[in-house]
């Protein structure tokens, strides 16, 4: 490692960086400006902060957006994981093909047509049985849900089928039933897995718009409807403020749980 | 364990008596564009009249239309905009009839604007105006009067459709919105004749008009208009009045001297109008009403309109309006202008097909 690193390879490394984070860098600066426009500087101040912290609003509606995504990362871990447990377990049965197929539709189908059809699944059932009554935080949370599942059951499906089939033969010998093979065997070894498919879970519904658009109703308003909505008037540096505090709130996260990871693997190592 | 299935069922029995609780609030579900009322007013309607607004805001006219069209969408008062969307929507059956006993404050309406409005809603019978403005053309003051002359006529639509005039300002930028019905009813207007027409050789005369100033034209674009004008990018631009005045808060805002003006064309003008409407499933149409009249009282809709700065259809409200705000011929023209605007009425289909390949021809330049 003596060597001098090539030039090149520090600047790609710069521009990589500079690529991805000097938005995020240029959206936190802006969050102390104090104009009301978002791309003029006029000095430094936090009265945005403050602003938002009285914007009942948009707390309204961060507070329910958080509350459905985990909501909906809960769920859609676990039936992902029950999707991956299937396709990956039972290597034949008659419906395989189309099974797959339909768990990984909401990948690839437009969010317009996903929200939609939710909606009118929901009104037609509403007709129909009475239920859900109206629209609201439930409806949004069934519908991200069936499109996150897809998410979450590749994710965990990856992780399966790297799964060594004599550990749980082992363990089958030894007298575990499957109940407990799942639980105590397969299930540790796929957590990094469910967590990453809850996590993904998680910001997939933060950031939809167009299915929670279409599936929302009275007194549902997540954050991103209320964002984007605020776009026609200008967007105010309140939205720079609130992001700045999610970003802050995540790289925290982020640091603590690589700390966390990085003990427990030294732990391992002595 | 008895203990906790005790303890559950406590706080389910608490539950159910809270959901049930005889003394359930009445409720108004309002579905409105963003930023586009008083926090103020709202707070004042629930306190005088003890029904709860529940308020949400959509950003576009497709996802109310897309609710609607669902059916029971769960909402009381909306806002569509008149054209074209309440108009099918009423076509549709979509409203409820309002019912006049309820809105003693309907008579404070402008009778101009509802006269306008019977093509819309024909006996004004299922909604009531709520803002409006016009389309007309928003220019930097400082670059136009440089190019053009102290003496030149602004307020005109030949800022774009007058070749030489066009050709000069095309140096530091004309932008048209990027909306069929609009620009072709700005250059009927220009040509003097009627921006609804269904004649073929009329449409054709718009097209050639258009094409001969075509090259000048830097983009077609529904709102980047709004920044390039704040920022002095383009000096002038065929507009919505809303989006003008706000480009010109912006520069101001900005400091940067970019003074922004809007002008409603002395040829005439489209005019757009936002309504109130109660959808015809809305669960609380007692409180709907109760909601609408309240913003129909000329001290209510005149906050409102000082918050967010559109003219509002209110006869009675204008004197209670921000002397700035009502003395801007840009937000409240003149009688005499308003006789001019006209509202973009539906064409018949094979009309709507001949008009929109003309567009396809224009924008593309072909």
């Amino acid at each position: 490692m003596t060597g001098r690193r090539p030039f090149w390879l520090f600047t790609a490394l710069a521009f990589g960086y500079a690529f991805l984070y000097l938005p995020i860098v240029t959206l936190i600066v802006y969050s102390f400006n104090d104009s009301r426009l978002v791309t003029v500087w006029g000095g430094f101040s936090t009265r945005w902060y403050g602003e938002l912290l009285r914007n009942e609003q948009i707390l309204a509606a961060l507070w329910l957006s958080v509350r459905i995504a985990a909501m909906n990362a809960t769920f859609a871990t676990v039936l992902g994981t029950l999707a991956a447990l299937t396709l990956v377990r039972f290597a034949r049965f008659r419906t395989r093909m189309l099974f797959a197929g339909m768990v990984a539709a909401p990948l690839v189908m437009p969010e317009v047509i996903l929200g939609l059809s939710a909606l009118l699944m929901f009104v037609t059932l509403e007709q129909m049985v009475g239920w859900p009554a109206g629209r609201g935080m439930t409806t949004i949370t069934i519908a991200h849900i069936t499109f996150t599942t897809a998410f979450v059951a590749v994710v965990v499906q990856s992780r399966l089928s790297q799964l060594d089939g004599s550990l749980e033969e082992a363990a089958m010998d030894l007298g575990a039933r499957p109940w407990k093979v799942f639980l105590v065997i397969i299930l540790p070894i796929i957590s990094p897995a469910l967590i990453a498919g809850w996590l993904l879970g998680f910001t997939l519904s933060m950031d939809d718009l167009v299915i929670a658009s279409f599936v929302s109703g009275p007194g549902a308003t997540t954050l991103p409807m209320v964002i984007y909505s605020s776009v026609r008037m200008g967007v105010s540096p309140q939205v720079n403020a609130l992001a700045t505090i999610i970003v802050v709130v995540v790289s925290t996260g982020v640091v603590v749980a690589g700390w966390l990871l990085h003990r427990q693997g030294r732990r391992r190592q002595s | 364990m008895m203990i906790d299935i005790r303890k559950t069922l406590g706080a389910t029995a608490l539950l159910a008596l809270a959901a049930c609780s005889p003394a359930e609030q009445p409720v108004v579900h309002v579905y409105n564009w963003s930023d586009y009322i008083s926090d103020a007013v709202i707070e004042r309607f629930e306190e005088q009249t003890g029904i709860k607004v529940v308020y949400d805001v959509y950003d576009a006219n497709e996802i109310l239309e897309a609710k609607l069209l669902a059916g029971r969408s769960g909402y009381d008062v909306i806002f569509p905009t008149a054209h074209p969307f309440a108009e099918r929507h009423i076509e549709a059956g979509l409203y409820l009839p309002l019912d006049l006993a309820q809105l003693p404050s309907h008579r404070n309406l402008d009778p101009i604007l509802m006269q306008k409005l019977q093509s819309v809603d024909p006996g004004n019978r299922h909604t009531v105006p709520y803002m409006w403005g016009t389309t007309g053309i928003g220019y930097n003051v400082e670059a136009v009067t440089a190019i053009l002359g102290e003496e030149a006529e602004l307020d005109s639509w030949s800022l774009l459709f007058d070749p030489e005039t066009a050709e000069s300002l095309s140096g530091c930028g004309i932008a048209v919105l990027d909306d069929e019905g609009e620009a072709l009813a700005a250059a009927l207007l220009y040509l003097g004749l009627d921006p609804n027409t269904t004649d073929p050789d009329a449409i054709q005369a718009a097209t050639d008009l258009f094409m001969s100033v075509r090259p000048f034209i830097r983009y077609f674009h529904a709102s980047k208009y709004i920044n390039d004008l704040a920022n002095g990018d383009i000096c002038v631009a065929h507009g919505y009045s809303g989006d003008v005045l706000q480009a010109r808060d912006r520069a101001e805002e900005a400091g940067r001297g970019v003074e922004v003006a809007y002008a409603i064309p002395q040829e005439g003008a489209v005019l757009w109008v936002d309504l109130m409407a109660v959808p015809a499933d809305a669960p609380n149409p007692e409180q709907a009403h109760a909601f609408i009249d309240f913003l129909m009282v000329p001290e209510n809709i005149a906050e409102i309109t000082d918050e967010v700065a559109y003219a509002n259809a209110n006869r009675a409200a204008t004197e209670f309006v921000d002397a700035e705000i009502r003395n801007d011929p840009g937000v409240y023209p003149t009688d005499d202008l308003r006789e001019r605007l006209v509202t973009l009425d539906p064409l018949p289909d094979d009309v709507q097909r001949a008009r929109v390949r003309a567009w396809t021809q224009i924008k593309t330049g072909r």
